[in-house]
């Protein structure tokens, strides 16, 4: 395992650039995940770190060595890729071993090291089939056999988990953890999803339009978003959004007019941010009266939606057409259309630059 | 979704109907084959000679040189295989994978040249081999044949290769291989079917090919193919279409035994499990 420094890697396709310049120091050992909405950059980032398609502009580094220019193979990189990208015409046992193969391993040490990767992802009975005759689960082990055998300085993921299941991938993300506890090797994995981004990483890079967000661990993602689209694209359902005016620290919303605690802030125009769960059906310092337009039952919580009208989404990147979302604790019923009190800490608010969308 | 009783019989009978238009003219030889010469020309014809003449197929291989021809035709239809194939390979994996400036036009420009008829392509293709002095020679046959297979079996393989992920190579490439090598190790076992069925339709196209036999072999008996020694059987006064038609069945034969011995490897499926 090894540290990765990425350092000013850009990537054009002609006059269209797809990858702003991109810096990302990656330490031994770490597990980075990169994140964001479909076209955002990420699996480009990862290819363009395999090798799989030049950079552009700037440098990689993979442990001391510049791998910039080196082909896939030299890189000492293995990947697994989203749709597993196995050999259809080798069986298990070659798949894994192919790797090996190619670098002019020993047969025996091949045999011997397959059998390990084999017992460590328990598909043992299986490597003597071919690819077609496995589940989808079973198929994904044996990517990640190919990649573990090889004992490379890092691993890749381009959306390993995303054609499985959804039961099948919260096992296989937890095994995927508990292998990286186990080898401890350097990976850097990309995925849409930002349950897989917050649950796996150390550290989480969310990117957008070919630019990175923000790069910190998925709690300080979660307390501390730097913008709007980060603090709109974690956690679920998103945050709610809205326009309103700071006038010596205080703010107007729901009809209510409060302190925000800000007072150091400059008058104008923001965008105020509250998740979903830090509104409440308990008292709280700034209380206010709904008629829910929707009430989404989840057992012990409930998503009540209203002010259909209200709506305004960092973005665009989601479609969150129903209106603003509280995420209350209550067993009983809820119904659309009766008035319901909801209350927030003012404490608890976001505030962002109307201009720019950076948090203040 | 079950088939009603009709729909089966529907689905049959287009079968059959479908059999019987495919099938006739090879029954037809056959009969041909196996009747007597007063046979063949009485009314109404007979659909099955009242004592089938098997031996018509001895005195054929005896009396003509079907083996030579047949020899010849396997040589120049194996050459054009093997020449067509090499280039095609080639050309189809670099139009489905890489992207190249003026790319798709040239790939459409490669298809537009099988859309000319072989009459129309003989006369330039003749020039120039007299020009080189190449007529009468089989590697003749073998490049005109290519000319022939070199654009359908480039769109052929192109569209096969499409369909294999890209992501086979990526991965064969992490894990150590160059381009080639991943094109070599991976992407051509795994397109073996469509290699296959592309090699099959070279080799027929090939094999029943007249017309360039015909404008470059003809002042060369020794070189000539199958359907080329065929025509000379017909005679100026009298054709025995008997010995013809057993002739013909010589000629088809080994189209009918490839064609066994690939069956298998025509049938896809061979990508499955690939991915997801």
């Amino acid at each position: 395992m090894a540290r990765i420094s990425i350092r000013n890697v850009s990537k054009s396709y002609g006059a269209l650039r797809v990858l702003q310049p991109f810096s990302l120091e990656i330490e031994e050992g770490e597990f980075v995940v990169l994140v964001g909405p479909s076209g955002c950059g990420k699996s480009t980032m990862l290819k363009v770190l395999a090798g799989l398609e030049p950079a552009t502009e700037g440098q990689i580094l993979i442990g001391d060595r510049d791998v910039t220019d080196l082909a896939p193979g030299d890189r000492d990189i293995a990947m697994v890729f989203q749709n597993y990208a196995l050999y259809p015409h080798l069986s298990v046992r070659e798949n894994i071993g192919f790797g090996l193969k190619m670098r002019g391993t020993p047969k025996a040490e091949i045999a011997a090291r397959v059998e390990d990767a084999a017992r460590i992802l328990e598909v043992t009975p299986y490597l003597d089939r071919k690819p077609r005759d496995l589940s989808g689960g079973q198929r994904q082990r044996v990517a990640l056999g190919r990649a573990i055998v090889r004992q490379p300085q890092a691993f890749l993921m381009d959306e390993p988990l995303s054609n499985l299941d959804a039961k099948l991938r919260v096992h296989m993300r937890a095994e995927i953890g508990a292998l990286h506890k186990r080898i401890g090797v350097t990976t850097v994995y990309v995925t849409h999803d930002q349950v897989e981004a917050m649950t796996m990483a150390d550290r989480v890079v969310i990117m957008r339009g070919g630019e990175i967000q923000q790069i910190a661990a998925p709690d300080v993602l979660f307390d501390q978003p730097a913008n709007l689209f980060v603090a709109g694209f974690i956690g679920s359902p998103g945050m709610n959004f809205l326009r309103a005016d700071l006038r010596d620290g205080r703010l107007s919303l729901f009809g209510q007019d409060f302190a925000t605690g800000r007072a150091e802030l400059p008058d104008g125009p923001v965008v105020a941010g509250l998740r979903p769960e830090h509104l409440t059906l308990a008292d709280a310092p700034v209380r206010f009266e709904i008629r829910p337009t929707l009430v989404e039952s989840l057992g012990s919580e409930k998503y009540v939606y209203f002010a259909e009208d209200a709506v305004w989404t960092a973005g665009g990147e989601e479609d969150r057409s129903r209106g603003l979302i509280a995420r209350v604790a209550h067993g009983g019923a809820l119904a659309a259309g009766q008035p319901l009190q909801l209350g927030f800490d003012p404490a608890r608010l976001y505030l962002f630059d109307a201009a720019t969308g950076m948090r203040l | 979704m079950r088939r009603t009783r009709l729909q089966s019989l529907a689905l049959y009978a287009t079968v059959a109907l479908a059999l019987l238009i495919i099938l006739f003219p090879v029954y037809w030889l056959l009969v041909t084959a196996l009747s007597t010469s007063a046979e063949l020309y009485a009314l109404p014809p007979s659909f099955w000679p009242e004592d089938a003449n098997w031996g018509m197929f001895a005195q054929v291989w005896q009396d003509r040189p079907i083996l030579m021809w047949l020899g010849n035709s396997m040589l120049a239809a194996l050459g054009a295989v093997a020449l067509s194939m090499v280039v095609s390979v080639s050309a189809g994996y670099a139009l489905s994978r890489y992207r190249m400036r003026g790319g798709a036009t040239m790939g459409l420009f490669v298809l537009t040249a099988k859309m000319l008829p072989a009459t129309l392509l003989v006369i330039p293709l003749f020039s120039i081999f007299r020009n080189y002095g190449m007529i009468g020679s089989l590697w003749t046959l073998v490049i005109a044949h290519s000319t022939m297979i070199v654009p359908f079996a480039t769109w052929m393989l192109k569209g096969y290769f499409d369909t294999i992920p890209r992501e086979l190579e990526q991965a064969a490439m992490v894990d150590g291989c160059s381009p080639l090598g991943a094109m070599v190790r991976v992407v051509l076992p795994v397109a073996a079917p469509g290699l296959a069925a592309t090699a099959l339709y070279a080799f027929v196209l090939s094999w029943a090919d007249y017309a360039y036999a015909r404008t470059f072999l003809v002042n060369a008996p020794g070189n000539w193919t199958a359907n080329l020694g065929i025509t000379t059987m017909q005679g100026e006064y009298v054709t025995y279409w008997n010995e013809v038609s057993a002739a013909a069945v010589f000629v088809a034969l080994p189209v009918l035994v490839i064609y066994l011995f690939l069956e298998r490897y025509l049938v896809g499926g061979l990508t499955a499990g690939a991915e997801k």
